[in-house]
């Protein structure tokens, strides 16, 4: 389902690899995830630019990533469409997840925070 | 455009299928916002009726109807025979009591939030969830 790409050593960008993040696949999402970082990826980059929606079970699977990340990394997003975006601010979710333009700027601003 | 009539299955992954079918006769119709809105709410409503609804015929189909006159838009989600009453303006928690880090318990606050209109209630021997949305802003 994901993809993944590494940017810089410790640097992973995640693609979800759907249209719609929604409740029939946000759990195979999640875990996908959660593998990655059980295998010690822990700066982690998702990329929506290919999403076109996310309902609360996306949002949630995102939440449940970035708890399990805790203290050992990082999380941010980007790519996020204008629809995907007023899901994140109604959700309040704007105030949980660092969010860029693109992948480029995501990554650098990673980086530096290195 | 008169009233269209849809049945879904009731299973997680007719959700999004049914989502994109009835979105496709409002494209062009309604304001993109209120479109994002709508997409909110029956991605919701529906995950929430598969996932949650007791009830003793799993094997009873979703019935739902789209009516939309140009400035009103309604749709109507009929709960599967056999399925107890739930009432979401009565269990729904606002989003803003929900922990920004929860994973889960967004649902029904986020259809009371993105639909202009919500009611539940007894039609025609059935019940019904009824989301309203006004087609522009």
């Amino acid at each position: 389902m994901i993809h993944t790409s590494k940017y810089a050593p410790h640097i992973v960008v995640v693609r979800p690899g759907v249209e719609r993040l929604t409740a029939i696949n946000s759990k195979a999402f999640k875990e996908e995830v959660i593998a990655l970082i059980e295998g010690g990826a822990s700066q982690l980059v998702i990329d929506f630019k290919e999403v076109s929606f996310l309902d609360s079970s996306g949002l949630g699977a995102l939440t449940g990533v970035l708890k399990r990340i805790g203290h050992r990394g990082d999380l941010v997003v980007c790519g996020l469409n204008s629809d995907v975006t007023q899901m994140f601010k109604i959700c309040r979710m704007d105030r949980v997840f660092k969010s860029y333009l693109d992948v480029d700027a995501a990554v650098q601003a990673m980086s530096e925070s290195l | 455009m008169s009233a269209l009539t849809f049945h879904m299955q009731n299973q997680l992954e007719a959700v999004d299928p049914m989502v994109l079918a009835l979105k496709s006769h409002l494209q062009d119709k309604v304001a993109d916002e209120v479109l994002m809105r709508f997409d909110i709410c029956m991605s919701e409503a529906l995950a929430n009726l598969v996932l949650h609804a007791k009830t003793e015929q799993k094997d009873a189909p979703i019935d739902l109807m789209l009516d939309f006159d140009g400035e009103l838009l309604i749709v109507d989600v009929f709960d599967p025979d056999g399925t107890a009453a739930f009432d979401i303006r009565k269990q729904a928690r606002a989003l803003s009591d929900v922990d920004v880090m929860a994973e889960s318990g967004r649902g029904l606050g986020l259809i009371l939030e993105c639909a202009d209109g919500v009611e539940y209630g007894p039609v025609q021997n059935r019940r019904c969830l009824s989301l309203k949305f006004q087609a522009r802003n």
